[in-house]
């Protein structure tokens, strides 16, 4: 019962790191106070607005989250529940218009569910002008470590902020390696290394692995003989003649195992065909 | 009366003959013409009758929006497709794969293990034509690793890097598996002499079982801090060795070697074949991918019986080249080719478990080469 009990908080408390885990991944990464031309919201209207970003690799869900720029209020606004436009995926990028109003110099705080922990900060400038957006750029495309930029910038509502354009590896190789040359000789070189390093695993350990430091008794022909002497007298002779026929068959190719090269002799136990107390129902004992 | 005729002119309309065009017929044909290899030829049958039946299901005209297409979202098709397209039947795949394989002949000869390596030059030498054709370099990367010879490899790449091209990838990749003993020869007879080919190798050490078991531990560490891009793969293909080997998991190794790799395979074969669409398949790109996809089998068929060559300059203990071609990890076929073309030469020159050591030596090879290509493309 202490067991189950230990094993059940345990579960519980790993379940909860892993939630604030992945709520801790969202940033704060772009807002607008004063929004005359941009981003329209869902009622048509030009309001401002935050962006927030998953900087992780697996999807994370912002309802239930809280917006505040009030250290005492953190839960001035709570993100939506149950929405699942709400749910973020990999370095994916959301825009919230929050209900309050947003002040320019203060801070706005990311708060997690339990309407307690800040995830996130961002410090908005007190002469941010119109129409201009603070946001945090990542500089390491990697590990997405998002640095908040010192001048404000054009706003780029629900694009991932980056000091360098988004590039796939193919458009890299293609302006980097248009013949393919640097990649081919590379991906010889790391897939002979790759190889070459169990070969020489297994080339300097394969004594020891295989036991060879053992010193192991190999018998002498006499007890080799009389080994054999006495597995004749044991076994019943029916045993050499199973195996002497299953080979014959196979040699012959007239029958062929399931696994090729590999022959397996089974211990017949009679089919159900030509004995019916085989399908009789066993008795508990 | 007349509103019976209406309801059956609308029916007709709905029906296969009504929306049949040429490209349809010549598909089927390709789907009639993979089932009969398969049954008559014995060629792959667990590949080629289910992807030739696929592409008969998926060449069937039908009226578009019934939600019933394999490129319709949320119908059947569509969602057994996923497991294609999303990569997740390969590391199944190779999850069976790895619990059927018998790494010994590799363990008791390390030094054929870099023949594994060679014979990717394959899947590179591709790379580099399709570059040539014009291909962009994930599409190059996608065609390239039909070389590899490994249909789950090819598939799970092409599904990361060139999902549109996947179709004619995997078909491409399946069809020359199973043309392996048609390919190789020509080539292993014309680059080796007939001194080589009678070169005599030793039988494989006997393997001890903690050999067995540490191997795909060691194995998976290494190369997947190497390329760990290549984790689905490697990973699933050391694991499934590891429930083989290690003995007290026989219940799982068989369930992934049997059922599992047999329900997988059906799934997969009968998808991709499925997936190639006329529309979408009949296309001069096919054509160039089935003719790169040649390429790459005889690039790495002949850079494996060279590299053999290459090694004799500098061994005491020649290498019969003829084991070369088995680097390409098409398993066991291609080790197969190695024996009946050595007991041509010599009939009592046994070299299948010698040739098995570079064969899945090129299974590693082939994952780990995909996860290059996808750590630069992807």
């Amino acid at each position: 019962m202490k067991r189950i009990l230990t094993s059940v908080l345990l579960l519980l408390a790993v379940s909860l790191v892993l939630k604030a885990q992945h709520i801790s991944d969202l940033v704060l990464t772009e807002v607008v106070v004063d929004n005359e031309n941009g981003l329209l919201d869902e009622n048509g209207r030009h309001s401002p607005w935050v962006e927030i970003t998953n900087s992780s690799q697996g999807s994370v869900s912002v309802g239930g989250c809280y917006l505040s720029d009030d250290p005492g209020d953190l839960k001035k606004f709570m993100v939506p529940k149950g929405d699942l436009k709400m749910k973020l995926g990999a370095r994916q990028v959301m825009v919230l218009h929050p209900d309050f109003p947003l002040v320019k110099g203060s801070t706005l705080y990311l708060v997690s569910t339990d309407g307690k922990t800040i995830v996130d900060s961002i410090d908005i400038p007190s002469d941010l002008p119109v129409d201009r957006s603070v946001r945090k750029l990542a500089k390491d495309a990697k590990k997405v470590l998002f640095i908040t930029e010192a001048e404000d910038a054009a706003p780029t509502p629900g694009k991932m902020n980056s000091d360098r354009q988004e590039e796939s590896g193919a458009e890299k190789m293609a302006r980097t390696d248009r013949y393919g040359g640097v990649l081919t000789l590379t991906s010889i070189t790391v897939v002979f290394g790759a190889l070459l390093i169990l070969l020489i695993i297994f080339s300097i350990t394969g004594g020891f692995f295989s036991g060879k430091f053992k010193r192991s008794k190999t018998p002498s022909d006499e007890e080799a003989a009389a080994i054999a002497l006495a597995l004749d007298m044991e076994q019943d002779g029916d045993i050499y003649a199973a195996i002497a026929a299953a080979v014959e068959l196979y040699l012959s190719d007239s029958v062929h195992d399931v696994e090729s090269y590999r022959l397996t002799i089974r211990q017949g136990e009679g089919s159900a065909w030509r004995d019916k107390r085989l399908t009789f129902r066993k008795l508990p004992k | 009366m007349n509103q019976i005729i209406d309801s059956l002119q609308q029916f007709w309309q709905f029906t296969g003959f009504a929306n049949c065009c040429w490209q349809n017929l010549v598909m089927i044909l390709i789907g009639v013409f993979f089932i009969t290899m398969g049954i008559v030829k014995k060629w792959e049958p667990l590949l080629l009758v289910p992807i030739g039946f696929g592409i008969i299901l998926g060449n069937i005209p039908m009226f578009p929006g019934l939600n019933i297409g394999i490129y319709e979202d949320g119908s059947v098709m569509n969602i057994l497709y996923q497991g294609v397209r999303q990569g997740w039947y390969p590391p199944l795949i190779f999850l069976g794969i790895g619990a059927m394989t018998d790494f010994s002949a590799l363990i008791s000869q390390p030094r054929l293990i870099l023949i594994g390596a060679a014979a990717q030059m394959g899947i590179f030498g591709a790379y580099l034509l399709a570059l040539l054709f014009g291909f962009a370099p994930n599409e190059a990367g996608a065609i390239g690793i039909i070389g590899g010879a490994d249909g789950p490899t090819a598939i799970f790449l092409s599904s990361k890097l060139a999902p549109d091209l996947m179709g004619a990838i995997a078909v491409s990749a399946y069809s020359y598996m199973a043309l392996v003993p048609v390919i190789q020869r020509p080539i292993m007879l014309m680059l080796t002499t007939k001194k080589e080919r009678l070169i005599e190798m030793p039988k494989p050490r006997q393997v001890s079982q903690r050999e067995k078991i540490i191997f795909p531990i060691v194995g998976f560490l290494t190369t997947a801090f190497i390329v760990p891009s290549g984790l689905p793969l490697l990973g699933m293909l050391f694991f499934g060795n590891l429930l083989k080997e290690s003995g007290v998991t026989k219940r799982l190794a068989n369930t992934a070697a049997g059922p599992m790799i047999d329900v997988v395979t059906t799934l997969i074969g009968l998808t991709v074949g499925a997936s190639t669409q006329a529309d979408k398949f009949l296309s001069g790109k096919s054509l160039l991918i089935f003719g790169l996809g040649l390429l790459s089998f005889v690039i790495a068929t002949a850079s494996g019986v060279l590299f053999v060559k290459f090694i004799n300059l500098f061994t005491r203990h020649k290498i019969n080249p003829l084991i070369g071609n088995a680097g390409v990890s098409a398993v066991p076929d291609s080790a197969r080719v190695s024996e009946v073309v050595g007991t041509e030469s010599n009939p009592s020159n046994h070299l299948l478990m010698n040739a098995m050591a570079p064969n899945v030596a090129g299974v590693i090879g082939s994952a780990v080469a995909a996860g290059i290509l996808l750590s630069f493309l992807g």
